[in-house]
C-alpha cells in the first residue's frame, strides 16, 4: 500500500485558524513532504469540536482514525512520522500518542455529515460523497411536486428559528404564477453565541448549494441568492469559490447563483428585512402580508431558507422522507445542529435527533461545566429565546416543548451559564443587543426596548426603584404585542424567562443592592483573603495600581481606585482574592 | 504617459541645477586670487549666472512637482481630520483630495448603477478606504440611480459601514453572548487602557488601532476572541490580548 493513502486532515474553519491552524497546515505540509508523501495533507472544514483546535485527524492505512487535539507546528512533524513512515519500530518516543477517535455516539449527523471530512474547496471530494446526486435525482426522475411531497412526508421544518415548515413555504411560492421566482439562502445569522451557518458554509459549501438548487427546481425559481453576513470573510470566500467550481462543471444547471454580503445587520436575519437590504436599503420589515412568497424580492414570489435547512434537504431527498421522519419527535422530526459555548468544556458543534434532553446535551455531550463549577442555566436561540435554569434541564429539545418554558428553539445556539453569572447581567446584555439592533420602525421597539434597558442598567448599578420589576413586566409585555418583526415580538424573552426563573437575583439586585452571582461590577468588592502569600502577582496585573506592591505581606485591593477588572483575581494562584 | 516623462525632464533639469550651484560654489572656494578687484568682478559674474541657475531651479521643480502630482498612485494625501461622524453628508463644494478617485468608476461600472447596488458599492468603497469618504459617496450620487438621501440611509443604518477614518490596524473584539460571558467587557476596557483610546473616541491618539466592539464574529468556543484586520485570535485573557496587538503591530 502506498503512502498516499494516509489521509490527515486539518481543520481549517474560521476557529481553526483562530487558534493557529494556519501554521500547523505548513509544518505538516513540510513534514509530509520531506517523506515523499506530497498529498497527503488536505485541508477540511471543522467536525465540530472547536474546543479542541487546531486539530489534526489521521485517516491511517487501515481506516483507523485517530485524531490530535491541540497541535502545535512543534509536534506537527512527529505525527507525520508516526503515520507516514513505514518502518515502525523506528518510531520515535516524543512522537506524540493519538486521542481517541471522536465520540460522536449521541449524536446524529446530517447536516454535518461531511464537515471535517471533506475539502471544502473540491468539488470532487463532495462528488465522492454521493453530492449533487439528489440534484441529479430530482431533475431526472421526480416533478417539482413530488419534491415537495417528499419534503412535506419528511417533517422537516424551517430551522432558521420560527419552525415554519418547509414544503408549505415551497408549495406556496410554486402556486404563484409569476413566471419570475427567487430562491434566497439566509446565511445572515447574527445571533451572538451561534455559529452553525458559519461551520456549515465554511466546511461543506456545496451542501448549502445543492439544497438550494433543490429549492429553486421545486419552486420553479429562475434565480439564486445566498445573503450571507460579512462577519464571516472564510464562509463568502468558500461559498463563491464552490459557485464557480460547481457552474463550470454545469452542476447547478444554469440555475445563476450569486453570494451577496451583508453589511452588520441582526434585523436582516428577518426575511422581508433581508430582501430590503437585497435591494439596497435600510434593513426594516415590512408588514405581513403580503408574504415574501407572495411579493418579494424586487416584487416576485421569493423562497426563502435558513442555511441549515438547505443543507439538510439532499440528504432527504437520497435517504427518501422516511428516514428523516424516522429521527426525532412526531411534532418535531429530524436532527437539529446546535452551537455549545459558554462555561462548557467541550464547545463546539453538535447534531441531535430532536426529543434529547438539555441535560444530555450539556453533561454527555459537552462534558459538564468547565472549572468543575456548578451548572446554572442554559441561553437558548439568543436574544429572541430565554434561559433555562437547571432544574428544567430534562426538558426534551423540540419546538413546543421549548415554547412551553418560555423560550425558542431559535437558530441553535446554546449557551452554557454557570453559578458565576448574573443572569440579570445576562437579560441587560440580550436587551443592549436589541435595543442597538432595533431598526427603529415601529415606537414599541424603539423606545420601550430602551425603557426596559435603563431599568436593567439601574439594577445592575444598584440604583432600583421599588416597581421596576413589575414595570419591567408591563413594558415587556407591551413591546411584545406591539411590534412588526420578530425582533421586537421577542426581545423581552430574555428579561421574561430570567424574571420567571431567577426573581431571586432580581429582588437582590433592587433590594439588597446585591450581585449573587458576584458578577455586576457597581455591586462587588473585592477582597484579599488570609491565603495570601504576598508573590505580588496581583500587584503586577492591576492596571490601575489599586494593589500596593508589598512583597511577602498580605496585600490590599483599594477599593476607590478598583475598576473590578477581574485580573488580579485571575492572576492569584493561590485563590486568596474573592468577591464581596 | 506624458506626466511621468515631464515629471522625469523637469526633475533632470532640476537636479542639473542644484549640481551647477555647487560645482560654481566649490570651485569659487577653491579659486586662490589676491586681487581684490578680479574677485570683485569674478563675484559678481557668479552671482548673476547663479541667479539665472535659481530661477531655472525654481522652474524645474514647479514643473516637477506638478507632473508628479498627476501620475497620480503615489503616496495619497491624508483626508481632512474633520470628518465628521454624523450620517449626513456635509453640502458644499467639492474638495478634491480624495486619493484615487478613480476607484468608485471603477466600482460603478463593475457592480452597476442600479439601487440595489448600494450595498455591495458601499462595502467595495469601505473595503478600499476602510471607511466611507463624503467625496466618494458624493461620487457613487453623481454616477448611479441612488440618491444622497438614500446612500446617507444606507450607510447610517448598518453597522459595518464607518462614516470616519480609521486606524492604521482595525481590532474587532467581539461581545457575542460567550464572549461576554467570558470577560469581553474587561478585554474591551484593558484594551482602551492599554493604547490610552480617550472617552468617546475608538481611536488612539497616534492613529495605529481602532477598536471596534462587534455583535459576533461566531467562534464562541474560542471565547473571548477578537480580530486584528481580519486574523482571528481566541481564548484571551486581558493580557494576551494587548500581546495580540503587539505582534501585529
Amino acid at each position: 500500500m502506498s503512502a498516499a493513502a494516509v489521509e490527515i486532515r486539518v481543520g481549517l474553519g474560521s476557529c481553526g485558524v483562530a487558534s493557529g491552524g494556519e501554521p500547523v497546515r505548513d509544518a505538516l505540509e513540510q513534514a509530509a513532504r520531506r517523506l515523499g508523501a506530497r498529498n497527503a495533507v488536505k485541508s477540511v472544514g471543522c467536525n465540530g469540536m472547536c474546543y479542541r483546535e487546531p486539530m489534526v485527524e489521521v485517516v491511517g492505512r487501515d481506516g483507523r482514525v485517530t485524531l490530535y487535539g491541540n497541535v502545535r507546528p512543534e509536534t506537527a512533524a512527529g505525527i507525520v512520522r508516526r503515520h507516514l513512515r513505514r518502518r515502525r519500530w523506528f518510531q520515535r518516543d516524543d512522537d506524540p500518542a493519538g486521542d481517541p477517535p471522536p465520540n460522536f455516539a449521541k449524536q446524529k449527523r446530517i447536516v454535518l455529515e461531511n464537515c471535517g471530512e471533506i475539502d471544502p474547496l473540491n468539488l470532487d471530494d463532495y462528488l465522492a460523497r454521493d453530492g449533487y446526486r439528489a440534484l441529479a435525482l430530482c431533475r431526472a426522475e421526480r416533478t417539482p411536486e413530488q419534491v415537495i411531497a417528499a419534503i412535506s412526508d419528511s417533517g422537516l421544518r424551517g430551522r432558521g428559528g420560527a419552525g415554519f415548515p418547509t414544503s408549505r413555504k415551497w408549495a406556496m411560492g410554486r402556486a404563484q404564477a409569476d413566471p419570475v421566482k427567487y430562491v434566497i439562502c439566509n446565511g445572515d445569522e447574527g445571533d451572538p453565541g451561534a455559529f452553525m451557518d458559519r461551520l456549515v458554509l465554511e466546511s461543506d459549501p456545496h451542501r448549502v448549494l445543492e439544497g438550494l438548487a433543490i429549492a429553486a427546481y421545486a419552486v420553479g425559481a429562475s434565480e439564486a441568492y445566498l445573503y450571507i453576513r460579512a462577519e464571516y470573510p472564510l464562509a463568502v470566500e468558500r461559498v463563491r469559490v464552490a459557485i464557480r467550481q460547481a457552474a463550470d462543471r454545469g452542476l447547478l444547471g444554469g440555475l445563476p447563483t450569486e453570494v451577496r454580503e451583508g453589511a452588520g445587520a441582526f434585523v436582516c436575519g428577518e426575511e422581508t428585512a433581508l430582501i430590503q437590504s437585497l435591494e439596497g436599503k435600510r434593513g426594516m420589515p415590512k408588514l405581513r402580508p403580503p408574504y415574501p412568497v407572495e411579493r418579494g424580492f424586487r416584487g416576485h414570489p421569493t423562497v426563502i431558507n435558513n442555511v441549515e435547512t438547505l443543507a439538510t434537504v439532499p440528504w432527504i431527498i437520497r435517504h427518501g422522507p422516511g428516514a428523516y421522519a424516522a429521527l426525532g419527535t412526531p411534532a418535531s422530526p429530524g436532527t437539529k445542529v446546535f452551537s455549545l459555548a459558554g462555561k462548557i468544556n467541550r464547545g463546539g458543534l453538535i447534531e441531535v435527533a430532536m426529543g434529547i434532553t438539555i441535560r444530555e446535551v450539556v453533561e454527555v455531550i459537552g462534558g459538564g461545566i468547565r472549572n468543575g463549577r456548578r451548572f446554572k442555566a442554559v441561553q437558548l436561540g439568543g436574544p429572541s429565546g430565554g434561559c433555562i435554569p437547571a432544574w428544567l434541564a430534562d426538558t426534551p429539545i423540540d419546538y413546543e416543548a421549548l415554547a412551553q418554558t418560555g423560550t425558542i428553539m431559535g437558530s441553535g445556539g446554546l449557551v452554557v451559564l454557570d453559578d458565576r453569572d448574573c443572569m440579570v447581567d445576562i437579560a441587560r446584555f440580550f436587551l443592549k443587543f436589541t435595543q442597538v439592533e432595533s431598526c427603529g420602525k415601529c415606537t414599541f421597539c424603539r423606545i420601550g426596548t430602551k425603557r426596559m434597558l435603563e431599568i436593567l442598567e439601574r439594577l445592575c448599578a444598584g440604583q432600583g426603584r421599588a416597581g421596576d420589576l413589575e414595570k419591567l413586566e408591563t413594558l415587556a409585555d407591551h413591546v411584545s404585542r406591539a411590534s412588526l418583526c420578530g425582533l421586537g415580538q421577542t426581545a423581552p424573552n430574555p428579561v421574561l424567562t430570567t424574571l420567571r426563573y431567577f426573581r431571586d437575583e432580581y429582588e437582590a439586585h433592587l433590594h439588597e443592592r446585591r450581585c449573587p452571582a458576584g458578577r455586576c461590577p457597581a455591586l462587588i468588592r473585592y477582597r484579599v483573603t488570609d491565603d495570601c502569600i504576598g508573590c505580588t502577582l496581583c500587584a503586577q496585573a492591576c492596571p490601575v495600581g489599586a494593589i500596593a506592591y508589598k512583597p511577602y505581606e498580605k496585600h490590599a485591593v483599594d477599593d476607590a481606585l478598583c475598576t473590578r477588572c477581574d485580573m488580579c483575581r485571575q492572576a492569584c494562584q493561590d485563590d486568596a482574592i474573592e468577591v464581596l | 504617459m506624458s506626466a511621468r516623462r515631464g515629471a522625469w525632464i523637469a526633475g533632470s533639469v532640476a537636479a542639473l541645477c542644484v549640481v551647477m550651484l555647487f560645482a560654481d560654489y566649490i570651485v569659487a572656494a577653491r579659486r586662490k586670487t589676491k586681487d581684490d578687484a578680479i574677485i570683485t568682478a569674478a563675484r559678481l559674474a557668479r552671482k548673476k549666472r547663479d541667479n539665472a541657475v535659481a530661477w531655472v531651479l525654481i522652474g524645474a521643480g514647479v514643473a516637477f512637482v506638478s507632473c508628479a502630482k498627476r501620475i497620480g498612485g503615489s503616496k495619497p494625501p491624508g483626508p481632512p481630520r474633520d470628518v465628521r461622524e454624523s450620517g449626513r453628508l456635509k453640502a458644499g463644494c467639492s474638495q478634491d483630495w480624495l486619493p484615487n478617485a478613480g476607484f468608485v468608476d471603477d466600482a460603478v461600472a463593475r457592480l452597476g448603477r442600479s439601487k440595489e447596488a448600494a450595498i455591495p458599492l458601499l462595502q467595495a468603497i469601505q473595503g478600499h478606504y476602510h471607511y466611507l469618504p463624503d467625496e466618494a459617496l458624493r461620487r457613487v450620487c453623481e454616477l448611479t440611480e441612488i440618491t444622497p438621501a438614500e446612500i446617507a440611509g444606507t450607510s447610517s443604518f448598518y453597522a459595518r459601514f464607518r462614516r470616519s477614518p480609521v486606524g492604521k490596524h482595525v481590532v474587532r473584539v467581539c461581545h457575542g453572548t460567550a464572549c461576554h460571558v467570558s470577560g469581553a467587557r474587561q478585554i474591551t476596557d484593558e484594551l482602551r487602557r492599554y493604547l490610552a483610546i480617550p472617552e468617546g473616541a475608538d481611536t488612539d491618539p497616534a492613529r495605529m488601532f481602532t477598536l471596534d466592539e462587534v455583535a459576533c464574529l461566531g467562534c464562541c468556543s474560542l471565547a473571548p476572541v477578537l480580530m486584528v484586520d481580519g486574523h482571528p485570535a481566541g481564548k484571551l485573557t486581558p493580557a494576551t490580548a494587548c500581546e495580540a496587538l503587539r505582534e501585529s503591530a
